[in-house]
């Protein structure tokens, strides 16, 4: 079952700043989704239409089911904003409660899953502290706890390594796993390309405000599969013919079929032509990015 | 649940306030000021008994003892501490919340919680007044205690403060409330929300002075016209008597003399209303703060007429001592006109003085409901 099922979204701000063009996408349930895409390419818009926090110009399809913009619905959904603000007089406790309470999670349960949350974050001993002392890995930690109270079905978070350091950054991976694992939906926005690759089970790569690809990372790349063999010395006449593409003494062979590979190398051997390496090569997620960003190349900005 | 956390939010905010703590501390100075204050069978001490104003009209359980002290409470205390500078300092202290409510980073989390924006912006809204709200109940609590025991009236009505100061102080917060929503900005909202209780000020005040000037004429017209109509019949009886009496020439001039002042009076009441009726339709319209908290002094009063603006007025008599045989001296002109005008203002119904003001303050609040609603943030 998918858990956001959405097409055609679009939204223009006012001042004419055409944000997102016809935006389709699909989450399962259960499963991390990584949304990529450059500064400004829409996806903390799309994640502020999925949270109701603005109005799409135009959107169909679902959200657990729902239409976009179904309140109720947001019970079962936790929510990282972008650029968080908590009240600065509230301690972190009260505000896990406070957020917690608009969530209607009854206050039993609201306070112990908050004392578990803040250890679960690293936030242990910071209970009674006051937000306004928070540093911001912090306050990042503290929001990833916030978007949690609720016990949520699925976790939407925008950006949440923000300001991590790379100990919290494996932790919040971590973490990641570990909701994965209990069964809730993660959809996270970014552009730590690394980061995504180690986590996301599916990707979609939006260019100024229209969605490029979307897929597991291995459906996205199989494409560009290929061995790349180094030898030594000039390439045979023969070998412009039998591999893919012939760079001074690197031949390269797309697909990852080994037999065929397997054969080449054999008739390499037989002309006596010795072979420095080889090497099975796929394009990484940067790559990937990299193409998208090149594929939609109108110069300027998304207006 | 969503109400509850949102009112221990407000009180969280605004104990974490400066401003809250020192409008309380100067709340507290002021009841201690009032309870300083007290009547003994001389007169009146002041400064816990350091002192005594002797008077014979004003001692232990006189009518006017209770009237000064109760009249010093809902006259002076609520028109100027609690209705003007407590109120400044309550639109400093508040014109923020809202701003800061709908400011990016604060506003997206709220929003995505499972409940409706008009719902969220009215609780937001409400909760807000608690300011006031505790500030005057505390207030009113130190006074209820001085008036119990200074002149020994438990008065449960003083606590009528609470309602009408908060009510009073919700018409102007709508204001603040609907431009810190459209301009998101604190400062904004409280010089706005000034200009405008300004200009209500203005407006109330100038319907005052008119009402009161056109009032004088129309007493004015009316004992004259019923006096000419008299000395016109006197007339007419001493004509057939003795047509040739010294005094009819005389009373036929004073009788003129009126008429002329009866035209110009009705001159003068006619340019008045040019400008009367203008503001007076206007006033219907926006929210009667001035009236609102006169609210007050209505319920609190004592009937026979011993109070504080009698004795402003210097008039410590009681009302049935005065008896009049001439109506169209000017004493009692003024007296008709003043009596006619107390009457006008105490005739007015709670719904009519509360009810239109709400009616503003609810359309104030749908349009930035309705602001709020609409907004991307
Ligand atoms: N409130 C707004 N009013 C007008 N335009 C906006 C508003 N918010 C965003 N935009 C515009 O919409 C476009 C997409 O912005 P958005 O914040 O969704 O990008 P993003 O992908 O999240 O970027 P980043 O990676 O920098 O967070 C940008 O061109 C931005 O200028
Ligand atoms: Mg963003």
């Amino acid at each position: 079952m998918a858990v956001i099922d959405i097409h055609d979204v679009e939204k223009t701000y006012k001042g004419k700043i055409h944000a997102l063009r016809g935006v389709s996408l699909e989450v399962h349930d259960g499963e991390i989704f990584g949304l990529l895409g450059p500064n400004g390419a829409g996806k903390s818009t799309l994640v502020k239409i999925l949270m109701t926090v603005i109005h799409a110009s135009k959107a169909s399809g679902t959200f657990l089911g729902q239409p976009i913009g179904h309140r109720p619905t947001l019970r079962q959904v936790g929510y990282l904003p972008e650029h968080h603000r908590f009240p600065q007089y509230l301690t972190a406790i009260q505000v896990l409660q406070y957020y917690g309470a608009l969530s209607k999670v009854p206050k039993a349960i609201r306070t112990k899953r908050a004392y578990e949350l803040l250890e679960r974050l690293g936030l242990t001993g910071w209970e009674k502290k006051r937000v306004s002392t928070f540093s911001k890995g912090m306050l990042q930690r503290l929001g990833i706890a916030i978007a949690l109270i609720n016990d949520p079905t699925i976790v939407v978070l925008d950006e949440p390594t923000d300001g991590v350091d790379p100990v919290g950054r494996r932790e919040i991976r971590d973490l990641l796993a570990e909701l994965k694992s209990e069964g809730k939906a993660v959809f996270l926005n970014s552009h730590l390309l690394s980061e995504l690759e180690m986590v996301c089970d599916r990707v979609a790569i939006m260019v100024k405000g229209q969605m490029t690809m979307q897929g597991t990372i291995d459906e996205l790349t199989r494409d560009s599969t290929r061995f790349e063999v180094h030898i030594v010395g000039q390439p045979p006449e023969w070998a412009n013919e039998a591999f893919d593409d012939v760079r001074d003494s690197m031949l390269i062979k797309h697909g990852d079929n080994t037999e065929e590979l397997q054969s080449l190398i054999d008739k390499l051997r037989r002309d006596n032509i010795s072979i420095g390496a080889i090497e099975p090569k796929r394009e990484s997620l940067e790559d990937l990015f990299m193409r998208a960003v090149d594929h939609i190349d109108n110069p300027g900005s998304v207006r | 649940m969503t109400f509850k956390a949102l009112l221990i939010d407000a009180y969280r905010q605004l104990s974490a306030a400066k401003l809250f703590w020192l409008t309380l501390g100067l709340s507290i100075l002021v009841v201690v000021t009032f309870g300083s204050m007290s009547f003994n069978e001389e007169g009146m001490t002041i400064f816990y008994g350091l002192g005594t104003i002797e008077s014979d009209m004003i001692y232990e359980g006189s009518p006017w003892a209770r009237g000064l002290y109760i009249g010093i409470f809902s006259n002076f205390l609520v028109t100027i501490w609690l209705s003007w500078i407590a109120t400044v300092l309550a639109l400093i202290s508040t014109c923020t919340i809202f701003p800061e409510f709908v400011k990016s980073g604060a506003i997206e989390l709220t929003l995505s919680k499972p409940i409706s924006r008009v719902k969220l912006f009215l609780m937001k809204y409400a909760v807000s007044l608690l300011f006031v709200l505790l500030q005057v109940l505390v207030f009113c609590i130190g006074i209820f205690i001085c008036v119990g025991l200074r002149i020994g009236e438990w008065n449960w009505a003083i606590f009528g403060a609470v309602p009408v100061v908060t009510v009073f102080y919700s018409y102007l917060f709508a204001v603040c409330v609907l431009v810190g929503m459209i301009t998101r900005s604190g400062i904004a909202s409280l010089l706005i929300t000034g200009v405008f209780w300004m200009l209500l000020w203005t407006a109330q005040t100038a319907e005052l002075a008119l009402n009161r000037f056109s009032v004088d004429e129309r007493v004015t017209i009316e004992s004259f016209e019923t006096s000419v109509l008299e000395q016109e019949a006197e007339l007419e009886t001493l004509r057939a008597k003795s047509p040739d009496d010294f005094r009819i020439e005389k009373r036929q001039e004073r009788i003129d003399d009126m008429k002329e002042d009866i035209a110009s009076a009705k001159d003068t009441f006619d340019k008045l209303m040019v400008w009367h009726e203008p503001v007076q339709i206007a006033l219907i319209y926006l929210p009667k703060t001035g009236q609102t908290i006169g609210l007050l002094d209505r319920w609190l009063k004592d009937d026979s007429g011993f109070d504080i603006q009698a004795m402003m007025r210097g008039d410590m008599r009681s009302v049935e001592e005065l008896e009049e045989f001439d109506n169209t001296t000017r004493f009692a002109r003024e007296r008709e006109a003043s009596k006619r005008i107390h009457d006008d203002y105490s005739s007015r119904s709670l719904w009519y003085v509360v009810g239109t003001s709400l009616l503003f303050e609810g359309v104030i609040l749908g349009l930035g409901a309705w602001f709020f609603c609409r907004r991307d943030f």
